[in-house]
């Protein structure tokens, strides 16, 4: 399949395309929107047409009976295994944003007429690893994750990789955070040298009195972008943190809107982006603030570090307000590291290479540190450093 | 013989020259007291001898233990024993305060040829060295400096000195921001520094420290140069008179 086929196209030659009926309105929605190139303002900085001219092979996705597992694994797209009396199952999408604003966020769903549905019952903690096992190939699915009311999840997300290479991967979560309930959703990726490339399409919805927490660690080199979509009801909070560490030639970050609903809701949101090599990062994140949200606090703030003259940051954060009644602000930094700083270790006999590497993990750990289980905050040092350290011997 | 030896050093900052060959002998064992007025060059002095990146050399020389330091990194200039307590010690946010010192403690002895130390020998000997100085103990878990109090910063700056144990003390305007009992623990802890083989060097604009460290040599500051060398008489004479009627010699 070579999905640059479908720029351009129709309704029904979409349809035609990907074998679809009955979704007309999905399938709509994705040809109103087109398929994403350069010109698309969310894909503008991720050489997004690269990665859909290829050829990719089309899996064939057979549901599995699961097997027990302590985490929940998928591969290929495919749930395999999960935890004893987890509610998991594969289920068409029943609430589906008419109102995304990522074409691929629709094709996924058209892709995948089937989601991964995950009930978060209780109080949970659940680990989801996803496995990618084929070459050249598309690797299309869908999640859906819902929360119980008055309950509280957390959900430790991985990614692991056979030897592949050429593969693409288009994902996302459709989250529904209920009322009075809380979600706790902490991503780690670490691609170097991969065999694939990502594109991960979110939506959360964050109901009454809700509290979601979405915290990403992107680590590494090569292509992936994370699409983010939320919206928030009445005294609903989002708490979103992105961590960049970038070499080589990587292009990754994360594209968002928080679109706060209803009254007395808050988000912040905080970017750290570390780029060495001539890698890319993207921070494009726009909080809106419709007539219905009065009284909402939102926050918003990127800084960047540049440690090399090749490495570049799009950061682009931006409000868009239709209300008096708020308390809103939002900032971006780009720079390098703190002379001062530096400077100061450097005077206590710390060499200028090993005080650089102690600014660096000191400025990942402030995001880091912000995930409370000692043990994952442990798990994600770890390959932060790895990944850093590997670059500076 | 001195243990360091400032000749007609001359630098900048910008486009200002602010040192205009000035001339200072370092005792080992002996306290020296810098001071002078506003703008005298008493802060660029400090950062020059450890090789701050603000200042620009323009002549003169800086031996220290006999060796030209003039060329040298700052970094080199610690491990060789050089020390300078800022006046405005910046914050660090994310850098474990233990982590950062011992990280620093391991570079110096590595450089001296000795072991390093163990997290446990490390933090028994930061410990031992905390009550002294009126510090909590969960100041060494906190991030370097971060959200310190101005007292808690300078203690925490003779914590460094204590543990690093340098041959030469530059301290930068100690005494500013210090409440009465800050001061006191702070001299304390430079008192205990003295060994009759290190160096002090007290930038200050005020005597009230020298209440407290007890001064050998007084050099008056004044335009880039030291105009005036005394003994510690010289401290009442000029809280009485100021710096203008001190003439250079």
């Amino acid at each position: 399949m070579n999905l640059s086929t479908l720029k351009n196209q129709n309704l029904q030659e979409v349809n035609g395309l990907l074998d679809i009926k009955d979704r007309d309105i999905l399938a709509e929605r994705f040809v109103s929107l087109g398929l994403p190139s350069k010109k698309s303002e969310e894909y503008r900085y991720f050489d997004v047409e690269k990665l859909l001219e290829k050829e990719y092979k089309t899996l064939t996705y057979v549901p599995k009976t699961l097997s027990v597992s302590e985490k929940i694994e998928i591969v290929d797209g495919i749930v395999v295994a999960g935890p004893q009396g987890m509610r998991i199952y594969n289920e068409a999408c029943q609430k589906i944003d008419m109102d995304h604003f990522d074409p691929l966020y629709y094709l996924g769903h058209l892709l995948s007429p089937q989601t991964i549905k995950i009930e978060l019952d209780g109080d949970v903690e659940v680990e989801i690893e996803h496995k990618f096992t084929q070459s050249q190939s598309l690797i299309n699915y869908r999640i859906v994750l819902y929360t119980q009311a008055n309950r509280h999840a957390t959900v430790y997300e991985n990614f692991v990789e056979e030897n592949i290479e050429n593969t693409l991967v288009l994902y996302g979560y459709d989250m529904h955070v209920s009322q009075d309930s809380s979600l706790r959703m902490v991503k780690m990726q670490t691609m170097q040298n991969s065999g694939y490339s990502m594109v991960a399409s979110h939506k959360i919805n964050v109901a009454k009195n809700a509290h979601a927490l979405f915290k990403s660690f992107d680590l590494g080199g090569d292509n992936a972008l994370q699409l983010l979509k939320v919206e928030l009801d009445e005294r609903a909070h989002v708490d979103a943190g992105h961590l960049l560490y970038l070499n080589s030639k990587a292009k990754r970050g994360t594209v968002s809107q928080i679109v706060h609903k209803g009254e007395h809701s808050t988000s912040k949101q905080v970017a750290k982006n570390i780029l060495d090599g001539d890698a890319r990062g993207i921070f494009d994140a726009l909080i809106r603030v419709e007539h219905s949200a009065k009284y909402t606090k939102a926050e918003q703030n990127s800084k960047a570090i540049l440690l090399h003259e090749d490495a570049y940051m799009v950061a682009k954060p931006q409000l868009e307000i239709y209300i008096d009644e708020l308390e809103a602000s939002h900032g971006s930094t780009t720079g390098q590291l703190n002379e001062k700083q530096l400077f100061y270790l450097q005077s206590r006999g710390i060499s200028y290479v090993e005080a650089r590497k102690i600014l660096v993990i000191a400025f990942a750990n402030t995001l880091i540190e912000t995930v409370k289980d000692s043990r994952h905050q442990e798990r994600i040092k770890k390959a932060f450093e790895e990944v850093f350290y590997a670059g500076h011997q | 013989m001195s243990i360091m030896k400032i000749e007609n050093l001359q630098a900048k900052i910008g486009d200002k020259q602010i040192l205009k060959g000035l001339n200072l002998e370092l005792e080992p064992g002996k306290v020296h007291a810098i001071m002078g007025p506003n703008g005298a060059g008493k802060s660029t002095l400090s950062k020059a001898l450890v090789g701050h990146y603000d200042i620009e050399m323009l002549g003169g020389d800086i031996t220290y233990k006999g060796k030209n330091i003039n060329e040298m990194e700052a970094e080199e200039r610690a491990l060789e024993g050089i020390f300078l307590s800022f006046q405005h010690p910046v914050e660090i946010p994310g850098v474990n305060n233990a982590y950062f010192l011992r990280t620093a403690l391991n570079a110096k002895r590595k450089h001296e040829g000795k072991e390093e130390l163990n997290a446990a020998e490390f933090l028994r000997l930061m410990k031992s060295h905390l009550e002294m100085l009126g510090m909590k103990s969960d100041m060494i878990s906190r991030s370097l400096n971060e959200g310190f109090s101005g007292g808690e910063k300078k203690r925490n700056e003779i914590l460094q000195m204590l543990i690093l144990e340098p041959e030469v003390i530059i301290l930068d305007e100690i005494d500013s921001g210090l409440d009465i009992d800050a001061l006191r623990a702070v001299s304390e802890g430079i008192n205990k520094m003295k060994d009759g083989k290190r160096s002090f060097l007290v930038i200050t604009h005020y005597s009230r420290i020298l209440d407290y460290i007890e001064p050998d040599y007084i050099h008056v500051l004044k335009d880039g140069k030291v105009i005036k060398t005394a003994g510690p008489e010289l401290v009442p004479y000029l809280e009485e008179h100021g710096y203008d009627g001190i003439e250079e010699e």
